[in-house]
C-alpha cells in the first residue's frame, strides 16, 4: 500500500544573474572589499510554499494550474529530484517518474542501446531487460530498426520507441508531467490500451495536466495549484470549475 | 500508515544526516555499478561511431602526437633518443589521462543534466562514469607504447606490475577531485574554462617533455611541491620498468586523504544544491 505525505514542504530556486554564476565577478567582489557587492545578484523564486499533502492508496490525482503554479516542482518533489528546502517528506512504495519520456533518449545510439540504459536506468536488470526486449520490439513494430541509430528513425518511431520503454516497467507510484500523445492514427489505438493498463496497474497516480478531459478521465481528485500553494485538494468536478472561475 | 522513515530532506538537517545521506549516496553508486559501467563504455563508443577506424582514432592521434613530439624535441633539447623517447611517450601517455580527467570533471553534473532532472539517481554514478570513460580512452592510448617498448628495447620488469596499484590510486584520486570540480563547475560556470587554461600551465611546469635532472638543483622544489609531477611519476614510472619514489608515494597518500576529506564534507553540504543549480 502506497502512501505519500508532505509535511509542509517549501522549495525555493535561486535565480542567479550571469554575474552571480561567474566566479570571476566574484573574485572582483572580494578585491574591492566587497563594497560592491550586494544580494541584489540573487533572486529566490518561491516554487513552491508550505505545501502539506496526503495521497493515498488508489488516488489518482490531476494536477491543475497556470503555467508556473508549481506542478512540474511539485512532480519533481515527489521523484525526490529536488530535495526540499523545508519540511519533510514521508513517502512508502517506489517511485516512477515518467516527466518527459523523450528526454535522455541518445539519438547516435541503436535503439537496442537506448532500452538498455533506460531500462537500467529503471532499476532492471540485463536480464529482465532482455526478457522484456522481445516485448518492447513487437509493442513498437521496429523490428530490425531497433538495432539502427535512433537519428535514423522519423519522429512518430521516436516516440513509440520512448514510449514503449517507458511503460514496461509496472508502476507503483507513478509520476506524470502532461499525459503522453501517441501521434501515429495506427499506433493511437494499441498505444491507448497499453497506457490504460500501464496506469491502472499503479497505485497511485499524479499526473500534470492542462487538459481537462485528460484529468476527467484518469483522475479521481485534483489539485489546484496557485503560486506554490495548493489552492483546493478534492473531487474533480469541483475542482475545475474552480479552476475555471480563476481563468 | 505512516511509519516508514522521514526522508529528512531540510537545509536545516542536522549535519550527521547529511553526512549519512552523502554516505549513502555513494554507496547506492557504487552498488549500480552496472549503469555507470554501461554509460562509460557508451560515452566511448560515441565518440568513434560513424568512422572508418573506428576505436583506433584515439589510438592513432596519440600515436602521431607521441612520435612527432618525440622526434622534435629530442632533436630540439639534444637528447640521447633510446633514452628519451620512452621517457616522452609514457609522459604524454600518462598525461593524456591526468588532464583528461582534469578537463571533464567539472562539466560532470552540467553533461548528466537530462539524467538528474528526470529521474533519481545516486549523484556519485555520474561521477564514476565520467572518471571511468578517462580510463576507457586510457586503456585505448596505451597500444602507442608498445612499438616503443621493442623498438628502444625498454627493460620491463616486476617493477612494472605496480601500474596496477597506481591506477587504483588515480582512479580513487580522480573520483575524490572530480567531485570537487563538478560541485564547482554547477554552481560557477566558468571553473571548466579555469582549469582547461591553468592545464596548459601545468603541463610546462612538470616533467613531461624535460627530463627531471635537466632542472638545476636549487629549482628541483618545483618537481618536490608539485602533485602532478608525483602523479606522473607514480604513472610513468612503472610503465618504464621502476618504482616510484618513496617520497612520491607519501606526497600522494597525504594528497589523497586530504582530498577524501575535502570531497566529503563539500559533497555533502552541496549535494542536495546540486539540482537546484542546474
Amino acid at each position: 500500500m502506497a502512501t505519500i505525505h508532505l509535511d509542509s514542504v517549501s522549495v525555493d530556486f535561486p535565480i542567479y544573474s550571469f554575474s552571480a554564476r561567474s566566479l570571476k565577478k566574484q573574485f572582483l567582489h572580494f578585491t574591492t572589499g566587497g563594497a560592491l557587492s550586494s544580494q541584489k545578484d540573487m533572486v529566490v523564486i518561491k516554487a513552491l510554499d508550505n505545501i502539506t499533502l496526503t495521497l493515498n492508496h488508489g488516488d489518482r490525482v490531476g494536477l491543475i494550474g497556470h503555467n508556473g503554479a508549481g506542478k512540474s516542482t511539485l512532480l519533481r518533489v515527489l521523484a525526490k529530484i529536488y530535495e526540499p528546502i523545508q519540511g519533510h517528506i514521508y513517502c512508502e512504495g517506489s517511485i516512477s517518474p515518467l516527466l518527459n519520456i523523450m528526454l535522455g533518449i541518445n539519438h547516435e545510439s541503436t535503439g537496442y542501446e537506448n532500452i538498455m540504459v533506460r531500462g537500467l536506468l529503471l532499476g532492471l536488470t540485463r536480464k529482465q531487460i532482455r526478457i522484456k526486449l522481445n516485448k518492447i520490439a513487437e509493442f513498437t513494430e521496429l523490428g530490425d530498426y531497433l538495432f539502427a541509430p535512433v537519428r535514423t528513425y522519423s519522429s512518430g518511431m521516436q516516440l513509440r520507441l520512448a514510449f514503449a520503454v517507458a511503460t514496461c516497467i509496472k508502476p507503483e507510484i507513478l509520476l506524470m508531467d502532461e499525459m503522453i500523445e501517441v501521434g501515429d492514427a495506427a499506433f493511437i489505438k494499441s498505444a491507448q490500451s497499453h497506457l490504460n493498463e500501464f496506469i491502472g496497474q499503479s497505485s497511485i497516480l499524479v499526473l500534470a495536466s492542462h487538459s481537462h478531459d485528460t484529468i476527467r478521465r484518469f483522475c479521481n481528485k485534483v489539485v489546484f495549484m496557485e503560486k506554490g500553494r495548493v489552492n483546493y485538494f478534492g473531487p474533480v468536478e469541483e475542482g475545475l470549475k474552480l479552476y475555471e472561475t480563476y481563468t | 500508515m505512516i511509519h516508514s522513515q522521514p526522508l529528512d530532506f531540510r537545509q536545516g538537517a542536522t549535519n550527521d544526516s547529511k553526512y549519512r545521506l552523502a554516505a549513502n549516496d555513494i554507496y547506492e553508486g557504487l552498488k549500480k555499478w552496472r549503469i555507470w559501467l554501461l554509460l562509460a563504455w557508451q560515452d566511448t563508443k560515441l565518440r568513434y561511431r560513424r568512422s572508418a577506424l573506428g576505436p583506433f582514432w584515439i589510438t592513432l592521434s596519440m600515436a602521431v602526437t607521441i612520435y612527432t613530439m618525440g622526434l622534435l624535441y629530442g632533436q630540439l633539447f639534444k637528447m640521447d633518443l633510446p633514452h628519451y623517447y620512452p621517457f616522452l611517450a609514457a609522459g604524454l601517455l600518462s598525461w593524456s589521462l591526468i588532464s583528461s580527467l582534469l578537463m571533464e570533471g567539472g562539466s560532470i553534473f552540467l553533461e548528466a543534466e537530462h539524467f538528474i532532472k528526470q529521474a533519481k539517481q545516486p549523484y556519485s554514478v555520474f561521477v564514476f562514469r565520467t572518471v571511468t570513460k578517462c580510463f576507457i580512452f586510457f586503456f585505448h592510448n596505451i597500444l602507442v607504447l608498445v612499438p616503443i617498448i621493442l623498438f628502444f628495447d625498454v627493460k620491463l620488469n616486476v617493477h612494472t606490475l605496480f601500474i596496477g596499484l597506481s591506477l587504483v590510486i588515480i582512479w580513487i584520486n580522480g573520483v575524490i577531485y572530480s567531485v570537487i570540480f563538478a560541485i564547482l563547475g554547477t554552481r560557477f560556470r566558468d571553473i571548466v574554462q579555469v582549469i582547461n587554461s591553468l592545464i596548459q600551465v601545468i603541463f610546462f611546469l612538470t616533467p613531461i617533455i624535460w627530463l627531471p635532472s635537466v632542472l638545476p638543483e636549487k629549482y628541483q622544489y618545483i618537481i618536490h611541491l608539485n602533485p602532478f609531477a608525483q602523479f606522473m611519476q607514480l604513472l610513468r614510472n612503472p610503465l618504464l620498468g621502476s618504482f616510484p619514489s618513496s617520497y612520491t608515494l607519501v606526497f600522494i597518500t597525504l594528497v589523497t586523504l586530504l582530498g577524501c576529506f575535502v570531497a566529503f564534507v563539500v559533497f555533502a553540504r552541496y549535494r542536495a544544491r546540486i539540482p537546484y543549480w542546474l
